[in-house]
């Protein structure tokens, strides 16, 4: 069924998608315009369409449209799944066909299917209902039933790992958040210890030698990083990240070198069903204790009150670990 | 039939929002149903109402417009809504006057309030004719003093008062007067969910509510560490936001199950969060019904629930369905999620019998416990004579509860049943 599916990058160059006017995706609105009516009156229930999502061991997403009472389907009906910029501007669009589910429902049901096998771009993608003749029409969550998201475990024998998770958006939209990555370094349970960190990952689609290491990298300035030794066990891997070499930058993103020379691979929380980690995933300060040489530089962190690590999910699931002078401060930085 | 259900704000979320659209739902299969809504907070309701039901609503607060920007009127106190219902500051002599022209006017075959204050305006304002039909969604021993002594006045010019347990029923059968108002308990309805249920494989247990101190999810996060230290593949996600959310927060951190145990945030729907997890737990001191427990079986898991006033027992077959266990232990929280974590056939058994015993719960069997219920009290034809003679009754106990100042009935209930 992937074959019948359209993928058009970057938004103005002609593709084989006829879309008469790309919907504005920049910026989210509610899915119905507000109106006032005069108090008293009687208002209708019925709401725009809305979509379920099906997500398979796999990977792949089934989305059932549920169309509104009166709706005709038309002759082409389609799911739009649009990217939403980036800085520069560029955007994807890619196009699910949509055929009739018949189950007998009063209403009517689309279904289109996002294949596993067909890879979708890492960012955040709005959906869109697109029917003859109209213009596309942002989709509202219904039931997100995503299961067999939670504890995933991907299929061996990937040459890359596709990442989907739908989910609602603050303004009660449907979008899909995708990731795509490989190899990839999926981050497990952490531990905070007097002084470190305790890291459990795994690994897939790289090995990991003897000669690993996890690096912590600053995330502004020139500053050298900061490398510790890697266990594994096949797959898994485990690392202590020492705090007091972390003291004198305030963000750092953690990596993983397989092996001396290989390229680093980012550290990522991604297989389940939680599209935001950020907010659940949190994780307990830990008071730095700053190394003698440090006790007296300039830029320490460590010569402000109290100094303290705290590791936590970046706005892309990506780990990283947060230096405060102040416990308390809790600003959200990403 | 017409059905007329009056609602302080149909456009929010809660759960007397939830379980009115659930029961609207059901009747407008077969009767003509409106929902009035009191006030108006968002365009579009949070919950469908459902194929056939009508919400309208009488004051559009949308914007959180101060209360001079709806009138003059609306900055006056209300004379009819009783102070003593939590709700107070939201009503006015506007809300007075619009409420009464509707209950006064309405072409209604049946009325239902759905929370203390409106059934005052129910019993105090409907013309005569239409069922007056009283909702408690709470419970008697829950109310404040204050508020029990106004209902004891104005329930008696009831026709009907259904309370959501058969224990609440008790209470007010007990320690109210009210002659000639029938009293019956109707539980609450949770329709079948739209996800398949749980095969009880997975290794969550989920629990699901207002992050709120009743709710004692510190007993349940305290009894979870010893579920870790035996099995510390099995994890804990707690669904729903609230003022207890650092709290509750620290003590994971503290406790050193960041690792164990989630703190969702608020979820809508929830019945595929439910369908995640293969064991629900349910730790409150109470819980006037326990909406929970009903959607978490019809999510085919079985509830461990602590057996508070009043829910909990009316719904759960300890042993059979799932586990009640005390109030506020730890240990036997623990002791019945280990049970279950740690026997796949009787989790997976008992999952099942959840499912089964659930479905007494559905909105067609709760709907036609109702519409047998308005039915019946239509058929009793005009009740001028036994209201009257019902308030009159009703409001010299009434006072005489005020001129002694105490009732030993009102102080036994204060501490709610235990357990």
């Amino acid at each position: 069924m992937s074959s019948t599916t359209d993928t058009v990058a970057a938004a103005g160059t002609p593709g084989p998608v006829p879309l008469a006017k790309p919907p504005a995706a920049t910026r989210e609105r509610p899915a119905r315009a507000a109106k006032s009516p005069a108090p008293g009156k009687s208002q209708s229930a019925q709401r725009g369409p809305t979509a379920d999502c099906t997500a398979d061991i796999a990977g792949g997403l089934t989305f059932d449209v549920r169309l509104p009472e009166g709706t005709e389907p038309g002759q082409d009906p389609g799911l739009l799944l649009r990217l939403r910029p980036g800085p520069s501007g560029e955007t994807e669009t890619v196009r699910l066909p949509l055929a009739p589910v018949e189950d007998g429902a009063p209403l009517i049901t689309l279904r289109a299917a996002l294949p596993s096998t067909m890879p979708l771009s890492e960012g955040r993608w709005n959906v869109f209902l697109a029917l003859d003749d109209q213009e596309p029409r942002r989709l509202a969550p219904g039931i997100n039933d995503l299961r067999s998201l939670v504890d995933r475990t991907p299929r061996e024998g990937r040459t890359w790992l596709g990442v989907r998770i739908p989910y609602a958006t603050k303004h009660g939209n449907l979008s899909v958040r995708a990731w795509l990555r490989w190899p990839h370094a999926e981050a497990g349970s952490l531990r905070v210890m007097d002084g470190g960190l305790v890291l459990c990952g795994r690994l897939y689609g790289a090995e990991i030698v003897p000669s690993a290491r996890l690096e912590a990298r600053p995330r502004r300035g020139e500053a050298e990083s900061v490398f510790a030794e890697v266990a594994a066990e096949g797959a898994d891997f485990t690392a202590v990240l020492p705090y007091p070499q972390l003291a004198d930058h305030q963000l750092w993103d953690l990596w993983l070198r397989p092996g001396e020379g290989e390229k680093p691979i980012r550290i990522a929380r991604i297989l389940d069903d939680v599209p935001d980690k950020k907010r659940i995933f949190t994780y307990p300060a830990q008071r730095i204790e700053p190394l003698p040489e440090q006790r007296s530089g300039p830029n320490s962190a460590t010569t402000g009150p109290v100094a303290t690590a705290t590791p936590y999910y970046t706005l892309n699931n990506d780990l990283a670990v947060r230096i405060d002078r102040e416990p308390e401060a809790g600003d959200l930085v990403d | 039939m017409h059905i007329s259900f009056l609602i302080h704000n149909g456009y929010a979320i809660g759960g007397t929002v939830r379980t009115t659209y659930n029961l609207a739902r059901s009747l407008a299969e077969q009767h003509d149903v409106e929902v009035v809504s009191v006030f108006r907070s968002r365009d579009r309701p949070v919950f469908d109402p459902g194929p056939g039901v009508r919400l309208r609503y009488l004051v559009d607060t949308r914007g959180g417009a101060a209360a001079e920007s709806l009138g003059a009127e609306h900055t006056r106190p209300a004379q009819v809504f009783p102070a003593a219902d939590g709700k107070y500051p939201m009503y006015s002599a506007l809300t007075d006057r619009l409420i009464g022209e509707h209950l006064g006017g309405t072409d209604a075959d049946v009325v239902v309030g759905t929370r203390p204050g409106l059934n005052t305006h129910l019993a105090r304002q409907t013309r005569r004719g239409p069922v007056r039909l009283g909702q408690e969604h709470l419970t008697l021993a829950t109310h404040s003093r204050r508020l029990k002594l106004v209902l004891r006045g104005v329930y008696p010019r009831l026709d009907g008062l259904t309370t959501v347990t058969e224990a609440d029923a008790a209470d007010y059968r007990k320690l109210f007067r009210l002659p000639g108002v029938r009293i019956e308990a109707v539980p609450n309805s949770v329709p079948a969910p739209d996800v398949i249920p749980s095969d009880g494989t997975s290794k969550w247990v989920v629990a699901a509510g207002r992050l709120a101190p009743a709710k004692r999810y510190d007993l349940l996060i305290r009894s979870f560490a010893k579920v870790v230290a035996e099995r510390p593949d099995w994890r804990l996600r707690i669904y729903g936001g609230g003022r207890e959310r650092p709290k509750l927060r620290k003590l994971i951190d503290q406790l050193g199950l960041y690792n164990h145990i989630f703190l969702m945030g608020p979820t809508h729907p929830i019945e595929p969060e439910w369908a995640k997890g293969s064991i629900a737990a349910v730790t409150s001191s109470l819980e006037s019904f326990g909406m929970t427990i009903v959607e978490a079986m019809r999510c085919g898991l079985p509830v461990v629930a602590t057996d508070c006033p009043h829910g909990p027992g009316e719904i759960i077959r300890s042993g059979v369905d799932g586990r009640l266990v005390p109030m506020g232990d730890e240990d036997a929280v623990a002791g019945a999620l280990l049970g279950l974590i740690n026997d796949d056939e009787l989790r997976r058994r008992m999952g099942q019998a959840a499912l089964a015993d659930a479905e007494r719960f559905d909105p067609s069997h709760v709907g036609a416990h109702y519409e047998s219920l308005m039915r019946d009290l239509m058929s009793r034809g005009s009740r001028g004579l036994h209201r009257t003679r019902g308030s009159l009754l009703g409001g010299a106990y009434a006072v005489k509860d005020a001129i002694k100042g105490t009732t030993a009935g009102f102080g036994a209930l204060q501490g709610g049943r235990t357990a």
